[in-house]
């Protein structure tokens, strides 16, 4: 009788295997490419240009005639502080003229009033005319006083794209035409005055002039990018572009560790071949061609099938991107992509195919009389690990241009690699030993899973590598998003009302509680400037970071609180003591950073013509995105009550009570109504965009596991029915055999699943910790997810092989 | 003795395995030769030590002592790859489990190591020998799907391909029923008679034992009678 073998043949694996590695590369290329210029437009809006410098002096007509050479569009802005009588009171603001071309990149939302319909607009105000922003929402309507020139407040400003810094902290806007600028005769020689030039065009062009500019750029004039950005928005898109690095180079893991384990496969398979065709007298050399010939012609079908897929796959996501961003994905026209996506599968195949093929022709040719033994055995899993390790870092090299992140993620995965089959390999010894002259079922079983002819060690943990990458890209997605979550949970704060007279904060509270409106408490507010640290005048520091310039301008609101606020954590010193004698002030770990401030320094700052002083007593890190009432500085109670104090508080305000806004704004008409909802929905559809873009490699990465599994269940499957036949002739019972199959995948499937696991949660709690910054969360959920798929889809690919090992007649024992 | 008439000379050959046990003699002393053109039979029982000594003789296996001439050459000399270029074009195997490559064709089995040792014409070559034992319209066929004695003539066929000086066999028959094997053996001979092809046979059976021009007796390691 005859048995059928209806084996996968190993190449067909491993060219799959290489066809989704140069997939995931192609794709990934194509996508990300466009994804990172989606996402640099998205920055490119928060600068409202691809490109600006800025500079306290005019800027040379050069600048402009050669970006327009270059094929750039250009705009200029000039801003500057000025005050405007509100009610007879001086009100500072931060008056920004602008040219027709402003903003080239983001769009302005303007609206009648504070709580009417919202326009996005490619107008600039008309001459004659100026928008506010809603700090100023009460003078829409009517005219205000610049330097000499009067103007109709026309519009309100929901949403300037540039606009950076932490929002209420922030002078009002005034926005108006640049061609009325001169007319105010505000700019006068010696007038702070920032000037702006800014540029847009082709990613190509802007990087030419970019160039150019760095050249010919004159002192005092700075380039400037995204660190002045809005906090939170930055933060976002950081944090994005990271976790798409690391998605990439876990499912590249994985997609490799699927050629490893159908190489390994393909070269036992291969093994008996080159025995019988070395006992013919055919040398190792010419084995060595022939393999590589095979090896050739693999790469270059898998190649061209896979760069096929991947240039397919663009389409869905594109798809499912342009219906979020609302417009079309930047064109990537480049034999880029392609180029990477060949040479990687090349790397690939030459790093985790190649040794195993070198050494199959080393098998010995006595092979073809008896079973030898094949010695070297650690030398030849060092030359295998050490090409690995050599293809995995090129790879890299070549994808991430060494990104910090790619390294340590290539250094985690590596080093479970190595452990993982030691790890397994002695945890299976150990129970054998523990369970010796015990029921043959245990003993019998975990022997199957110790012989290395059934390369089950190996399976396992290529399998478990595999599980881990994928666990690792659910856990860090879980966290990004959940922090993302209890950062922005439904219901928080969309409205802050700042210029609080002191006299009105107990009516204002008492307003919205009888509305049942949600407010946080209030937070007194005194409007402060830097003037010395440690009785050095700010001016005559010398500052290493060039942003330092500007923190010293800036006007801050120092605050109090009683307790250090929600998820701020302190990172230096301690919070505010009780000693009410001290003068203590706790500053924001960036701020101090910038103005090179420690604990015990002394901060002497202008509260109009006031002199505050005070001893930095912490450093405290912020949590800029979560959208909460968050401060650079924050003193005790006894230090700010004697200047004169606004107050701010947050308020959840839902739609159906914007009639009440009103009433609210009526009886308090100092009070200025903050809508930061805007800002927090860019803010979520940037994390939203990025998590759809990354369900799509998880298909990928699910493939190569599909790959990964059938090579388990391939390999050592001539071995287990010789001894199913066997077992059969001894008369074991089809339910005898059965039961070891199904024990044997389910004890792989939970030894799988157990350190998966427990690797992953290792791993993902390093990545949250060191590069995402976020705190990481012990989750159950990775451990019955890892231990239950895991079991699950072992035992039932065991239930799967043992259906065919049932048909296997005793007579194979007898034939082989 | 006139060496250059041997095609195979051992001399005082032994050989030692390191086993858990300790050392293991599985061969010792061996002394014999095989001229050109002959059919020398292997027998002993079981464990005697007979597919070591076809691995020996064949400079498969690396002997522990002694010399072994094989077609002119000392193999005690030579490492692993030499041994192979003096058995390349000139050496064919017989198997007991025939050692096809399976998912392959019958004639691409043939063809392979004519490829491999760089003889040209390997088709004609692969399809003239399928021819001489009967296979020729089964050479598209897969090994897979042939009958145990039909892959074994296709075994044949690729071991008579390259025109080979020595055949060795160990137990070409042991895999078949009582008339599959006796055409099997009828085919060795018959080819051998062809082509004056030095044969080196290790078997059990009777059948192919009366056919040798010279049966060798091994019992536990030891030659213990040649004639
Ligand atoms: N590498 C090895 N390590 C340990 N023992 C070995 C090794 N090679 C052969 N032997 C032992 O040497 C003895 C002879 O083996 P060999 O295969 O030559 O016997 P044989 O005569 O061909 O037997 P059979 O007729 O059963 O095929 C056996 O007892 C075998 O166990
Ligand atoms: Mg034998």
């Amino acid at each position: 009788m005859k048995v059928k073998r209806a084996t996968i043949h190993a190449y067909w694996l491993m060219f799959i295997a290489s066809v989704i590695t140069v997939s995931i590369v192609t794709s990934s290329q194509l996508i990300t490419d466009r994804i990172g210029l989606l996402l640099d437009r998205q920055a490119s809006e928060l600068l409202a240009a691809d490109l600006l410098i800025e500079s306290s002096n005019e800027f040379s007509s050069d600048y402009r005639a050669q970006a327009q050479r270059d094929g750039l569009q250009v705009s200029q802005s000039v801003s500057l502080r000025s005050a405007i009588f509100v009610d007879d009171n001086p009100s500072l603001i931060a008056l920004k003229a602008v040219d027709a071309n402003y903003p080239l990149r983001g769009k302005l939302e303007t609206a009648g009033e504070m709580t009417g319909d919202r326009q996005v607009t490619t107008e600039i105000p008309a001459r004659g005319e100026v928008w506010v922003d809603s700090k100023l929402a009460s003078l829409v309507g009517s005219r205000l006083q610049l330097g000499e020139q009067s103007f109709a407040a026309s519009r309100l400003i929901t949403y300037e794209p540039d606009r950076g810094g932490a929002i209420f902290n922030l002078a009002p806007r005034v926005l108006m035409n640049h061609e009325d600028l001169a007319s105010t005769g505000l700019v006068v020689p010696g007038s702070r005055v920032k000037y702006r030039l800014m540029f847009a065009g082709a990613a190509a062009d802007v990087g030419r002039f970019k160039i150019w500019l760095m050249i010919n750029i004159k002192p005092g004039e700075e380039i400037q990018d995204l660190e002045n950005a809005r906090p939170e928005m930055r933060r976002a898109l950081e944090r994005t572009r990271k976790f798409f690095a690391l998605a990439i180079v876990l499912t590249l893991v994985i997609a490799m560790a699927a050629i490893a384990i159908t190489a390994r496969y393909t070269a036992t398979q291969e093994a008996p071949k080159v025995a019988m065709l070395r006992a013919f007298g055919i040398s190792q050399i010419s084995l060595l061609k022939y393999y590589l010939r095979q090896l050739g012609a693999l790469w270059v079908t898998a190649t061209l099938v896979g760069i096929a897929i991947g240039w397919f796959t663009q389409f869905p996501l594109q798809w499912v991107l342009d219906g979020w961003f609302g417009k079309a994905l930047p064109q990537v026209n480049s034999l880029r992509p392609y180029l990477t996506a060949a040479l990687v599968g090349l790397l690939a195949l030459a790093g985790f195919s190649l040794p195993y093929l070198v050494n199959v022709t080393a098998t010995p040719p006595m092979q073809v009389l008896r079973t030898v033994v094949n010695s070297r055995s650690w030398l030849r899993g060092l030359s295998i690990s050490a090409s690995a390790i050599i293809a995995v870092f090129a790879v890299l090299m070549l994808l991430m241009q060494s990104s910090l992140l790619a390294v340590a993620t290539l250094a985690l995965v590596l080093a479970c690699a190595l452990i993982l089959p030691l790890l397994l390999g002695w945890m299976v010894r150990a129970l054998l030993v523990s369970s010796q002259r015990r029921f043959w079922l245990r003993q019998y079983l975990l022997s199957r899973l110790r012989a290395t002819s059934r390369g089950a060690i190996y399976v396992m943990s290529g399998f478990s590598l595999v599980l881990i990458a994928i666990l690792l890209i659910a856990v860090v997605k879980d966290e990004l998003i959940g922090e993302w979550q209890t950062q922005l949970p439904e219901g928080i704060p969309n409205y802050f009302l700042i210029n609080i007279r002191s006299e009105d904060v107990g009516g204002i509270e008492a307003f919205l509680r009888q509305r049942g409106i949600e407010a946080s408490t209030p937070y007194a507010l005194v409007r402060a400037r830097m003037t010395q640290i440690n009785a050095v005048d700010v001016d005559k520091i010398d500052f290493r970071d060039p942003r330092a310039a500007h923190s010293v301008t800036h006007t801050f609101n120092v605050t109090h609180a009683e307790e250090l606020p929600d998820q701020n954590q302190i990172v230096a010193g301690e919070w505010l003591s009780d000693n009410d004698d001290l003068a203590q002030v706790s500053v924001e770990q960036g701020l101090a950073e910038r103005l090179e401030l420690e604990v015990g320094d002394r901060l002497t700052m202008a509260v109009g013509s006031q002199p505050l002083e005070a001893r930095v007593s912490s450093i405290r890190s912020v949590l800029w995105e979560n959208f909460k009432p968050n401060f650079y500085l924050i003193a005790n109670a006894e230090l700010i009550e004697s200047f004169p104090q606004t107050w701010l508080l947050s308020a959840l305000i839902a739609d159906s009570d914007k009639a009440d806004l009103k009433q609210l704004l009526q009886r308090y008409p100092s009070v200025t109504l903050l809508d930061i909802s805007e800002l927090m929905a860019r803010v979520r559809a940037i994390v939203d965009r990025a998590s759809v873009a990354l369900q799509f490699f998880f298909l990928f990465a699910l493939a190569s596991a599909v790959i990964v599994l059938l090579a388990a269940i391939q390999t050592g499957r001539h071995e287990r029915e010789v001894e199913s036949s066997l077992l059969r002739a001894l008369s074991a019972s089809s339910g005898q055999l059965y039961r070891v199959h199904i024990l044997e995948y389910t004890l792989m499937g939970a030894l799988i699943g157990f350190f998966s696991a427990a690797f992953a949660t290792v791993a993902g709690w390093a990545l949250s910790e060191y590069f995402f910054d976020i705190e990481f969360q012990l989750s159950a959920r990775v451990w019955i997810y890892s231990l239950v798929s895991a079991t699950l889809v072992f035992s039932l690919a065991g239930t799967l092989v043992s259906r065919r090992v049932y048909n296997v007649s005793p007579m194979k024992v007898l034939r082989s | 003795m006139a060496e250059n008439n041997l095609c195979i000379a051992l001399n005082q050959v032994a050989k030692t395995v390191d086993t858990p046990e300790g050392k293991l003699d599985i061969l010792d002393n061996i002394s014999l030769q095989v001229e050109y053109q002959e059919a020398v039979v292997i027998k002993g029982a079981s464990g005697s030590g007979k597919t070591t000594l076809l691995g020996l003789m064949a400079g498969l296996d690396q002997a522990s002592s002694g010399d072994i001439l094989l077609l002119g050459h000392n193999l005690m000399q030579k490492n692993e790859e030499q041994r192979a270029a003096i058995r390349s074009g000139q050496v064919g195997f017989v198997f007991q489990s025939f050692h096809l490559v399976q998912g392959a064709s019958a004639v691409q089995n043939v063809m392979l190591p004519l490829e491999l040792s760089g003889i040209g014409d390997a088709q004609a070559r692969a399809l003239a020998s399928l021819q001489q034992v009967g296979l020729e319209s089964r050479r598209d066929t897969l090994v897979e799907h042939l009958s145990g004695g039909e892959q074994q003539r296709v075994a044949i066929a690729r071991a008579y391909a390259t025109r080979p000086r020595i055949l060795f066999a160990d137990e070409p028959t042991g895999n078949l029923d009582a008339t599959t094997g006796r055409q099997i053996a009828d085919l060795m001979f018959a080819l051998r008679d062809q082509s004056g092809t030095t044969l080196v046979l290790v078997t059990h059976e009777t059948e192919l034992l009366e056919r040798g021009d010279r049966q060798i007796l091994i019992e536990s390691g030891r030659l213990v009678s040649d004639g």
